[in-house]
């Protein structure tokens, strides 16, 4: 298997009631240096258990030769489906009804053909999966930059609205024979609260200031490297 | 026919394009008239005679009539703001040797650094507290 992705979280179904078939594909799967996860079913067995979901299925040889009932099962949970058994001309007719169905005919090296298909198979299906959760991360990132401007451009009514209170404190503060011991210690914590959120807003800006900065550094970074060199970690 | 004392300083005055400032007095130009109100509430403890203006369109008419020594100026403004506001004062012979104080929320190095290109003598970022209020006042009055 080609190197940058990873297959240790795809599954596949092996599906026969040869044990000879299911033992010479674990095998050769086994000397790939990816592996997914393997299950072996026989036909009795798919027919009874509640059928797992999986990337891709490998139909072998079955001793209930209803090809068209056992595709209609696994519709709904698999992603690609292999077939290496039946008669090509019936194949051709379910791969119009089963699009996602490749024939893999029995030849000498129908091992090898299997495996880099369904290589190639799983391999699109982690790139799909991966790419569904850099979509669902994308939207939750830009979620989160919309907060964050809308924070941002509240800091400008925020700091008004701090002046006011911090300078009439203030205004208070400059009189206390004016006022009550205990209107006193309120008027005082009402200040040291509103310069605590003025610390708060100019950490906020700081910290704004230093992604911005960051972000320039990471883009020059990229416009600097070489065209087509690929990035490292 | 013989000149008045007030004409002769009137010439005086248009002649050597010296704007005569009266002592302690100190424009405010805010939209906000609670900011407004408390910047004045603030220097008026101190002595200083604030003149509170909300609308930036008759600045200069109330600098020919207050005369003000110094101008603290809001920079985010309806209309007219800031920036721009200095960089006209400091374009007009007449008003150019008055400093501007800019004071705003927009406390970021580029937004200092614009307004200094506008002119402004020195800058205060909201919030403020009236130790720093009065520090930039007191550079010039």
């Amino acid at each position: 298997m080609g190197a940058g992705s990873s297959l240790r979280d795809t599954n596949v179904v092996i599906l026969t009631d040869e044990n000879d078939f299911a033992r010479l594909l674990t095998a050769r799967w086994q000397g790939e240096r990816q592996l997914p996860a393997l299950t072996v079913l026989n036909g009795e067995l798919w027919k009874r258990q509640q059928r797992p979901s999986c990337d891709l299925v490998v139909i072998g040889p079955l001793r209930d030769a209803n090809l068209g009932g056992i595709l209609h099962t696994l519709d709904s949970v698999a992603g690609v489906i292999l077939c290496v058994q039946g008669d090509p001309r019936e194949l051709g007719e379910l791969r119009a009804r089963y699009p996602r169905l490749v024939h893999i005919p029995l030849r000498e090296d129908w091992a090898q053909t299997l495996l880099l298909v369904a290589g190639e198979s799983l391999r699109r299906t982690e790139a799909l999966r991966r790419a569904r959760q850099s979509q669902c991360e994308a939207s939750e990132n830009a979620y989160h930059a919309t907060l964050g401007r809308y924070m941002l451009e509240m800091r400008h009514s925020v700091n008004n609205a701090l002046t006011s209170v911090l300078g009439n404190a203030e205004l208070l503060l400059l009189e206390p024979g004016q006022l009550s011991t205990q209107s006193l210690d309120q008027i005082k914590t009402m200040h040291s609260m509103a310069l605590r959120i003025n610390e708060i807003m100019q950490r906020f800006s700081s910290l704004a200031s230093e992604i911005r900065e960051a972000e320039k550094v990471s883009q020059a970074e990229t416009e600097a490297s070489p065209a087509g060199s690929p990035g490292r970690g | 026919m013989p000149w008045l004392v007030a004409d002769v300083l009137l010439y005086c005055a248009d002649y050597s394009q010296e704007f005569v400032r009266v002592d302690k007095k100190i424009l405010i130009v805010d939209d906000s008239p609670s900011q407004v109100r408390l910047m004045q509430d603030l220097l008026v403890h101190e002595g200083y005679r604030p003149v509170g203006l909300s609308d930036p369109h008759k600045v200069e008419e109330t600098i020919t009539n207050e005369r003000p020594c110094v101008i603290l100026l809001d920079v985010v403004m309806p209309d007219r703001n800031g920036f721009q506001l200095c960089r006209e004062l400091k374009n007009n012979a007449e008003f150019r040797g008055i400093p501007v104080i800019l004071v705003t929320s927009k406390g970021t190095a580029s937004d200092k650094f614009w307004g200094q290109q506008q002119g402004a003598d020195d800058y205060i970022t909201k919030p403020f507290t009236r130790e720093e209020l009065l520090r930039a006042v007191r550079r010039f009055a």
